[in-house]
């Protein structure tokens, strides 16, 4: 039929209808807008590659490699920012789970303290833990399918593809025992004195990373350096298994733990600092603990997350940064971007680990200090 | 270590007596219904359970008893390797003798041991004497549990005869 655009008459002429639906004219592409880059390993010949060459030349490329490129700008971007009158940085909240401190990114945590590149670290019980324990006994490869049953009678605790052997746990309950003993006693000792000790999450984990006294830990370089770690969930771990443990030989005395003081300082930081962002590795507690205190200041201004969790089910575990901005923890229209973890070693090798002077948007480098490894 | 200055302590308290008070013995050793010292009050344990080695350390006993003189309970967990002391509990008859003004019973035993240490007990078994002695003029036994320095009569009962 002639409404249908079909020739009757044999004529060989597309028909108007698909015509217009296929061939629909697309609109001139703005200026500026970003091609699709590939990347060429030729450019790089008789000489490696750095991880640098690497983010610069994929960034471009789309999916995750992107992500990756972007999250590398936006943290050169905290890097840089410096407060117009007053010279302050960014104040830099760095989250990450316990998992992540039984694999090997522990040594990039421990970098990042170490060389003050964040202000203040929020974990879950294991991030505080295993950081300690790994001062004390080893952690080992395995694979993700080693049976439960067979590594309960091996006493091999499996954390993903890792192992950890429970005479670890008892080294580290031979460990910190005496400590939670001493700190009893200072607590009882202070009362009614006018410095009455009023242990918290966070001074609890600053005086473990006194005790451990062990460069490789995390918690030792938050200790030297005074940098604040916050776990609201410290007892959600073998440390909790302890103090339980502790409330019986104690008894009646017991050890008292404020978690209110802690959110109290938490949520100071991020209400008075001057700008904020956030890198978080991991999802639950850690996640939204940061998120909550940059939502006392009206959304951070900046956000990193790095994880692979879905949005499916609505926990915030899996909630992209765009989900946060409509609770007021990013600001509208901050740089945010989610990523994976495996890529956060690559990330710190083009951002945190390379000299400040480097950084290419980096306004005023000046009360820098270098930040090479050590 | 702190424990050893806990264990140390419980032997101090031995007091003059002329067999400890106290011995020690293996955590995991212990029994539901034997004795144990929990902070160096004499009990008897009515609950036990242990729990394997793992991501809480070292295998652990955790012990639920009733202090045998007060009846109040106690909780302890302590490493089932480590010791812990087991009171030297004696029960022994007497035949009772007298009742004191200030309330002491004066006994004697079937060895003639005599003793007036031991006061009326509060409750169920002080009623009992005194209605089985006092009211009754029965000959009364009765029976008393010692451990650690401290005595109580948790029985009387009408004297056998013959």
């Amino acid at each position: 039929m002639a409404a249908n655009g079909v020739d009757i008459d044999g004529k060989n002429a597309a028909p108007p209808v698909s015509t217009a639906a296929v061939l629909k004219q697309s609109i001139t592409m703005p200026e500026g807008a970003q091609k699709v880059e590939d990347l060429n390993f030729d450019d790089f010949a008789g000489r490696s590659m750095t991880v640098e060459d690497l983010i610069n030349n994929t960034s471009s490329m789309g999916f995750q490699a992107s992500s990756i490129g972007e999250a590398v700008r936006i943290i050169n971007e905290m890097r840089a920012w410096r407060c117009p009158e007053t010279g302050q940085k960014t104040t830099i909240f760095l989250g990450y789970t316990s998992n992540l401190i039984s694999s090997g990114l522990r040594g990039v945590f421990r970098y990042l303290v170490q060389h003050k590149h964040v202000s203040a670290v929020v974990t879950s019980a294991g991030g505080i833990e295993e950081d300690l324990i790994k001062c004390i006994g080893d952690t080992y490869m395995g694979n993700f399918n080693m049976p439960g049953a067979s590594l309960r009678a091996q006493g091999l605790n499996r954390i993903g593809n890792l192992l950890v052997p429970n005479k670890n746990y008892c080294a580290f309950e031979d460990w910190v025992v005496p400590i939670l003993d001493a700190m009893l006693e200072e607590q009882e000792a202070s009362k009614g004195t006018e410095d009455e000790i009023n242990w918290t999450p966070s001074k609890v984990i600053h005086r473990l990373g006194k005790e451990i006294n062990d460069e490789r830990s995390v918690c030792y370089w938050a200790y030297k350096n005074d940098i604040p770690i916050f776990c609201p969930a410290l007892m959600d771990g073998s440390f909790g298994d302890m103090t339980y443990f502790h409330t019986f030989k104690s008894s009646p005395l017991q050890l008292k733990i404020d978690i209110v003081q802690d959110i109290r300082r938490i949520n100071t930081l991020g209400v008075f600092a001057k700008r904020a962002g956030m890198i978080i590795l991991g999802g639950g507690v850690i996640k939204h603990h940061i998120a909550n205190a940059c939502l006392m200041r009206n959304g951070a201004e900046s956000a990193v997350y790095i994880n692979t969790n879905q949005e499916f089910d609505g926990s915030d575990a899996g909630a992209s940064t765009d989900e946060a901005v409509s609770w007021g923890k990013i600001k509208a229209g901050a740089s945010s971007i989610k990523a994976s973890t495996a890529c956060f070693p690559m990330i710190v090798a083009a951002t945190f680990a390379k000299p400040e002077s480097d950084a290419k948007d980096a306004n005023k480098p000046s009360e820098s200090e270098k930040a090479t490894a050590s | 270590m702190a424990d050893d200055a806990q264990h140390e302590h419980t032997f101090d308290s031995a007091g003059d007596a002329g067999a400890s008070a106290t011995f020690p013995m293996q955590c995991s050793a212990l029994r539901k219904n034997g004795f144990v010292c929990i902070k160096n009050r004499p009990c008897k344990i009515v609950d036990m359970s242990t729990s394997k080695t793992g991501k809480h350390g070292h295998a652990k006993v955790h012990l639920v008893a009733i202090d045998i003189f007060t009846g109040k309970k106690l909780e302890e967990l302590c490493p089932s390797t480590h010791n812990m002391d087991v009171p030297n509990v004696t029960r022994k008859e007497y035949q009772l003798l007298d009742v004191s003004e200030d309330g002491f019973l004066s006994l004697m035993a079937d060895d003639g041991e005599t003793r007036e240490d031991v006061k009326v007990p509060e409750g169920d078994v002080g009623e009992k004497i005194d209605k089985l002695f006092t009211t009754d003029e029965k000959d009364t036994n009765v029976i008393v549990l010692t451990a650690m320095g401290e005595q109580l009569a948790i029985e009387a009962k009408e004297a056998p005869r013959g």
